[in-house]
């Protein structure tokens, strides 16, 4: 045989590797590497999940952890769909969800346009408007119930001021009529410039030889918006909604800092009434099943969303 | 009625001088084929006119009426962008319909529908027509462009190397449409091109930018014949003109720095000795490679030619065209 340098070259390459490490195959390595994050996942997502469903069948109370389990089948599903209470939450919850979402919808869109253009100083603006969306949900809460204060909250002196009522005839946290918007009005004054961010990002996406084009097409900005910056910003937008919707449906830290879920349970959202259920009557068993019902509602409306932003995106 | 004028325009983008007081006047119905390297002015040129871009001095009159303060729209210009510009969200046939759809043209649904179909026909992308924008080679997303150009009956058409990304056949078929419909409509029409056949055949005026200067404006064969440097020399002719020493041969007059030489102007069989580094056959033309006093001479020769490397044959200038230090051309008429 030739000692050229290509077959020595050839012969210095050591086998592969992986092969031979402790005779174990490529594929066995792989499973070496991912089994920690497998076991994680089983461990802190999958088994809770499971006992979940197990606990939501049974009339376990884990403040009684000596009594004896009982399977009493579809009784706590049957119970809940037939409470009253669970579906004055969902309201509630449903409630919150839509005009939140349709305020920072609007708003942070609106926003975003009118930071998108080119005017100095903008990047300044960004950042102000930004500042909410950082502070804890526990921080925001606990001074926005100051700013309700009847006697000397700042929200109640400038609704007084441009309504000439007076600042002390209104509860905003303590009305019953009141309080399902005053939770709407800070959430939206907190999560607002994050949709704002994500609409900005989808303006900035759009290059402008695409406008100069319509422009030549003697489309007027009208039209321009209709037909070009809309349906362009849409998937940012309805990523933006998909984001708030989840966050919202278990919106449960800022509330609770803001009204307790009170008066009455004017504000009780789904997440403190499950709370209430599972934590402090200690029904274990049927807060599980209630726990198990929103995550599928969660999970099919995420889903059914998540196609249709596909769609929108593929269009 | 679409007369377009440009009276001493400039624009500058921040260091730069996109255009220099460029005067121009182009005659409606007329074809002007501006001519320059990249970064000359050429995009600059075309947006101005549509009013994409407002000049810094100067004044441009289209139809005897100033526009400088009218819209994109109030123009009534349509125009191809060199970097194509759809509209990536819509379908190739909503792209097409866009400009129809405009409230100035009012136009109704079956109309569209016929004309984006007679237009999606000519540039050949019918089986295209329910694709998305994105969805295109860059060859039909061109077309797609000149499309929504075509769709409209605009005053002035604009196109940005509107054929650079098609292949050697579209690019010679739809030459002759463009040429054609541009001729029926009796529009006035700005092109920007590198290509040669293109620039010949379809301009009736050629305009050349050198750094944001026009240096020439005037008919193809004009230009072509009579160039004012020799910059606008080696903007036209295949193969491109030689530029040799103007003393390597005699009969030079007094002055001339640069001696240039097309293929047409130079004579075989006689006069000098040079010998044949290269036979290039491309079909149609047969070019030839010479060394000559140690500069490389490059010209035609007959198709058939049975020149091979290493051959002596001489040649000889005819009517040449002379250029001073500068590169001015001293000879007028050919
Ligand atoms: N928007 C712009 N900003 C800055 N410089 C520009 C801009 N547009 C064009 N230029 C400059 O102006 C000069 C002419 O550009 P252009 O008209 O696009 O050239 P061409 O189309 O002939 O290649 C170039 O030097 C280019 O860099
Ligand atoms: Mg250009």
């Amino acid at each position: 045989m030739s000692e050229s340098p290509i077959t020595r070259m050839a012969e210095a390459t050591p086998q592969p590797l992986a092969r031979k490490v402790r005779g174990l195959s490529d594929r066995a390595i792989a499973w070496i590497f991912v089994a920690p994050t497998i076991f994680l996942l089983l461990a802190v997502n999958i088994f809770p999940l499971i006992w979940t469903i197990n606990l939501s069948f049974t009339n376990f109370k884990a403040n009684r952890p000596n009594r004896e389990v009982e399977y009493i089948g579809l009784r706590n599903y049957e119970r809940i769909l037939t409470d009253s209470d669970i579906w004055l939450s969902m309201q509630a919850t449903a409630h919150f969800l839509f005009w939140t979402i349709f305020f920072q919808v609007l708003i942070g869109f609106t926003l975003a346009w009118l930071i998108n253009k080119k005017f100095k100083g903008n990047d300044l603006w960004t950042t102000i408007i930004v500042l909410p969306m950082m502070l804890s949900p526990a921080v925001v809460g606990n001074f926005w119930t100051f700013l309700y204060q009847p006697q000397i909250g700042l929200f109640n002196y400038v609704v007084a001021f441009f309504t000439g009522a007076d600042p002390s005839s209104f509860e905003m946290l303590g009305s019953v009529q009141l309080a399902p918007w005053a939770i709407v009005i800070v959430d939206t004054w907190m999560w607002t410039p994050f949709v704002m961010l994500i609409c900005l990002a989808g303006l900035r996406s759009i290059p402008d030889y695409i406008y100069e084009a319509a422009e030549i097409d003697r489309a007027s900005k009208w039209r321009q918006f209709w037909t070009i910056t809309v349906p362009m910003v849409m998937p940012f937008l309805m990523l933006a909604v998909l984001f708030r919707g989840i966050e919202n449906f278990k919106m449960f830290d800022l509330v609770v800092q803001l009204t307790g879920g009170g008066p009455g349970s004017t504000t009780e959202l789904a997440s403190i009434n499950l709370k209430r259920e599972a934590f402090e009557k200690w029904r274990t068993g049927y807060s599980s099943a209630f726990a198990i019902i929103l995550f599928v509602t969660v999970f099919g409306l995420a889903s059914i969303y998540v196609k249709a932003l596909n769609k929108v995106k593929d269009r | 009625m679409s007369e377009v004028v440009l009276e001493s325009v400039s624009k500058r983008f921040g260091d730069t001088l996109a255009l220099a007081d460029v005067s121009m006047v182009v005659p409606d119905g007329a074809f002007v084929v501006l001519l320059g390297p990249t970064g000359a002015g050429k995009t600059t040129t075309l947006r101005l006119i549509a009013g994409l871009d407002r000049p810094d001095t100067g004044n441009i009159v289209i139809a005897g009426q100033s526009v400088l303060d009218y819209t994109p729209a109030q123009r009534d210009v349509a125009m191809v962008f060199q970097q194509y510009s759809l509209y990536p969200h819509l379908t190739v046939r909503e792209n097409l319909a866009f400009p129809l759809k405009s409230p100035l043209l009012n136009t109704p649904a079956d109309e569209v529908e016929r004309k984006v179909r007679a237009v999606a026909e000519t540039l050949r992308i019918p089986h295209k027509l329910d694709n998305k924008a994105t969805e295109l080679s860059g060859g039909e997303m061109q077309r797609v462009s000149i499309g929504r150009a075509l769709v409209r009956q605009p005053q002035i058409y604009l196109m940005d190397e509107p054929l650079s990304s098609l292949d050697a056949k579209l690019r010679a078929e739809l030459r002759v449409e463009l040429k054609h419909i541009q001729a029926n409509l009796g529009a006035t029409m700005l092109y920007v091109t590198h290509d040669q056949i293109e620039a010949m055949t379809m301009a009736t005026h050629i305009g050349v930018l050198e750094e944001g200067r026009l240096v020439q404006f005037g008919a193809p064969r004009d230009v072509y014949e009579n160039p004012v440097s020799t910059y606008v020399a080696t903007r036209l002719g295949q193969p491109r003109i030689n530029l040799l020493p103007a003393d390597l041969f005699p009969g030079a007059p007094s002055g001339a720095e640069t001696i240039g030489l097309r293929p047409e102007h130079i004579v075989q069989g006689e006069g000098q000795p040079a010998t044949v580094l290269r036979v290039e056959h491309l079909g149609d033309q047969t070019r030839l490679h010479l060394r000559f006093g140690g500069h490389e001479v490059v010209t035609t020769t007959e198709v058939h030619s049975h020149h091979a490397q290493g051959d002596e044959i001489s040649i000889r200038p005819q009517s040449a065209l002379y250029f001073d230090a500068a590169g001015t051309c001293m000879t007028t008429g050919a």
